[in-house]
């Protein structure tokens, strides 16, 4: 028996619920990124929507069913991991809270019984010198699956330059889903952010990848391509924060 | 299951596992939206589903009931094309023509949006179509082509 759920308007949203910001499992990749609450505070989804899809895709690819397919290469999950998002799992005997990282077991296996379904994912609003960023490299720029993709989130004291947080994830790092890079994350946290310390940053990622070549890209294009765009990303994240106030 | 489709009202019996694709070309016989590669990656069955493009193989036919579906034949009459019709015969935009539906409903989406669009606005705006022939380059000067002559007021 299938049962179609998108006619389910109710669990297409996204608010700012006291801290939490809360988007609803049927929320189109399209509504997400043209919504109001999104476009002024986390333009990171954007970055994310910009290189998902084409808009026939967008407009019926939802959250709820971007993260449950568990894929290698999903655009939406690094970035759920770097916030530390949790999905709201319901069903007839209530219902329970799960990290992102928990609930995504392993590629196309997720944490979901046959009972339950996800209807939320969600995670805490920004606080000051914080900051987030996403890119992608795929063999186009829409339409196209991740080669790599990686999301950081920064937490800067931007008194003193000093990495409070840092959360970094891509689409692979060792296994076949999103991952992150805690050895790296480890390396840069409670340091001052200079040039010095992302190169370092960027070596420790360099080493922490276990990547395979397959037909889409060779390891080494992915290590490459992995180091650049955490570069990128990560000096992306840094200038948000210097540049808020 | 009833829903409206370029403006007229039509009340189908439909399979439980009907694509929306497949009710549209052999109930309704509009054979515009075409059966490309049944998986959502070539985008030539598009439709225009309350507002929004979408792949009409990747929709069940009941996901459709209620809905406001547009079809490239919804767009323009022989006797009287739609300014993109007139301007993809201008630049010899089509050739095989199996991609071309799909592209015009892509360009026609985005100008309702967006009147003044860039290169890159046209491009992006119909990636979710492949084209096998034409090397893109002529749809997106016919698109340009059509934007310039709707907000010149030909339209």
């Amino acid at each position: 028996m299938l049962v179609d759920i998108s006619g389910f308007k109710e669990w297409s949203y996204v608010m700012n619920e006291e801290g939490r910001i809360r988007i609803g499992a049927l929320t189109t990749l399209t509504q997400l990124v043209e919504n109001p609450l999104i476009t002024s505070k986390y333009p990171v989804f954007q970055q994310v929507g910009d290189k998902f899809g084409a808009p026939n895709i967008t407009n019926q690819a939802t959250v709820g069913g971007n993260v449950c397919a568990a894929s290698s290469a999903e655009d939406l999950l690094p970035l759920f991991l770097v916030l530390d998002a949790k999905v709201r799992l319901k069903s007839l005997r209530g219902e329970r809270i799960a990290r992102v990282e928990d609930f995504v077991l392993d590629k196309r296996i997720v944490d979901l019984e046959p009972h339950e379904i996800l209807t939320e994912v969600f995670f805490d609003e920004f606080g000051d010198d914080e900051s987030c960023a996403y890119d992608k490299v795929g063999w186009r720029k829409s339409l196209i699956l991740a080669l790599v993709n990686i999301a950081v989130f920064l937490s800067l004291d931007r008194a003193t330059e000093t990495v409070r947080n840092i959360r970094i994830a891509l689409n692979r790092l060792k296994g076949k889903i999103p991952e992150r890079a805690k050895l790296t994350e480890l390396k840069l946290t409670g340091g001052i952010l200079d040039e010095e310390a992302i190169e370092e940053g960027v070596q420790t990622l360099a080493k922490e990848l276990v990547l395979r070549s397959d037909y889409r890209a060779t390891a080494a294009y992915r290590v490459e391509a992995a180091k650049t765009l955490f570069r990128r990303v990560l000096s992306q994240c840094a200038e948000n924060i210097r540049l808020g106030d | 299951m009833k829903f409206n489709v370029n403006g007229k009202d039509h009340a189908v019996v439909v399979n439980s596992n009907e694509r929306l694709l497949d009710t549209l070309r052999n109930r309704l016989d509009l054979k515009g939206a075409k059966d490309g590669c049944s998986s959502g990656d070539c985008g030539t069955c598009m439709v225009i589903m309350n507002g929004r493009l979408v792949n009409s193989c990747l929709i069940l036919s009941a996901q459709a009931r209620g809905s406001i579906i547009k079809t490239i034949e919804g767009l323009g009459t022989t006797d009287s094309p739609h300014p993109l019709q007139e301007a993809f015969m201008r630049f010899n935009a089509s050739q095989c023509g199996y991609c071309i539906p799909a592209m015009i409903l892509s360009a026609k989406n985005l100008l309702d949006k967006n009147p003044n669009p860039s290169r890159f606005d046209v491009r992006r705006a119909v990636s979710g179509v492949l084209c096998r022939c034409t090397g893109y380059y002529k749809i997106f000067d016919a698109i340009e082509y059509a934007a310039e002559q709707m907000r010149g007021g030909h339209a």
